[in-house]
């Protein structure tokens, strides 16, 4: 086994070498990613798994709203080779649509229902995609777009409970953490000999 | 020579009586069912063993809904989870009694403005002791206990009945926050 850094030099050069790579970023020597256009991820998924590799880790997505897109997130792992590779892509926000990667990593069929569900993306090619897992009966847009406000969903859906008062002082007693404070002063004053 | 004359009692006399000798059997002997939602959870195991020993108040775990007196929810509860809690607390033998152990079951704690998690969970199942903390220690939910086995044995644990008697209302607050109870996924059809 060689040392990771050259194990990142690999992969750049599978890949640069026959992929257009709109974006490079080495994160760690453990971890590279690569931004490439949404037709070559199939192919450049099949060169990585012929290539070793075999595990889909995760499958995610990013919103990013004033770009109007989306960025589906491909992170794949090698067993004999330390290094993570991510695949990312952008897709337009409107109608995203990515053609799924079921045939390529079967594994991926959990990770598509849970990003159709959690960000809208279609994924057609992988049967059963849009049926409900995580999120139950939902009725709203999907929670993960940054244009869902979740504190106006709890809002609305979930009663707040209600304290009539937030704090009654019956006794009339001073607050400890005043007295608390005084206490520290004073020590201080008594450490500095009565300067300020 | 003493009387061996007595009053018949009427059947709810009889009827309190026998309930009384089956409280007092009841709150020495609880069996828990541990709903584990949440990190609270995490309270429970030195609860549980040698060091706070709840054994000693005569409580055990159980690991089916249809033998257990007490549901125990630990923490957060999201919409997922409340669907099949409601299954586990209808599934339970009366008498049933719910501890809720954590800020979250009281009013979200720190997820009170997540879109998945509810806020108060006595509205959608009645709830007979709250423990607050986030999270609370071992002292406290062992108080948490010894105040359940208090108001059972001072007739104040009565939320099953209250599930009864205002059955509209719960279910109604359930079909707010869930749409439909029923469970429908692959597993279940």
């Amino acid at each position: 086994m060689t040392n990771s850094m050259s194990n990142v030099k690999m992969v750049s050069e599978i890949i640069e070498n026959s992929y257009k790579v709109l974006k490079k970023e080495v994160i760690s020597q453990y971890q590279v990613s690569f931004e490439v256009n949404k037709d070559d991820v199939h192919s450049i998924l099949t060169l990585l798994k012929t290539s070793g590799w075999i595990q889909l880790s995760y499958l995610s997505a990013i919103d990013w709203p004033e770009e109007n897109e989306f960025e589906l997130v491909y992170i794949v792992f090698n067993w004999d080779k330390a290094v993570h590779i991510q695949i990312r892509t952008r897709l337009n926000r409107e109608n995203p649509v990515m053609n799924s990667i079921l045939p390529i990593f079967p594994g991926c069929k959990y990770y598509e229902r849970e990003t159709h569900e959690f960000f809208g993306i279609k994924f057609p090619g992988n049967p059963g995609h849009e049926k409900q897992l995580i999120l139950e009966e939902w009725d709203d847009i999907p929670p993960l777009r940054k244009d869902f406000d979740p504190r106006a969903y709890s809002d609305r859906k979930f009663v707040k409970r209600e304290y009539s008062n937030d704090f009654v002082n019956l006794n009339g007693e001073k607050s400890k953490q005043i007295a608390r404070e005084e206490r520290k002063e004073k020590i201080i004053k008594v450490r500095k000999g009565g300067r300020k | 020579m003493l009387s061996t004359k007595f009053t018949k009692l009427s059947k709810e006399e009889v009827d309190r009586k026998w309930w009384e000798i089956g409280d007092f059997f009841r709150r020495n002997s609880l069996w828990m069912l541990m709903y584990c939602t949440g990190c609270c959870a995490i309270e429970l195991p030195p609860a549980m063993t040698s060091a706070y020993d709840m054994e000693r108040l005569g409580m055990g775990p159980m690991a089916t809904p249809r033998q257990a007196d007490v549901l125990l929810v630990t923490g957060y509860l999201s919409l997922k989870t409340l669907r099949r809690l409601i299954y586990t607390y209808e599934q339970m033998s009366e008498p049933k009694y719910v501890v809720g152990i954590g800020s979250c079951t009281i009013n979200g704690g720190i997820y009170h403005d997540s879109h998945a998690v509810i806020n108060q969970l006595n509205r959608y199942v009645p709830v007979d002791v709250y423990v607050a903390g986030c999270m609370p220690n071992t002292e406290a939910v062992m108080n948490g206990f010894v105040d359940l086995m208090g108001l059972i044995k001072t007739k104040k644990a009565n939320g099953w009945k209250d599930y009864h008697a205002r059955n509209e209302w719960y279910m109604a607050n359930q079909k707010a926050a869930l749409g439909e109870v029923k469970v429908h996924d692959e597993f279940h059809e």
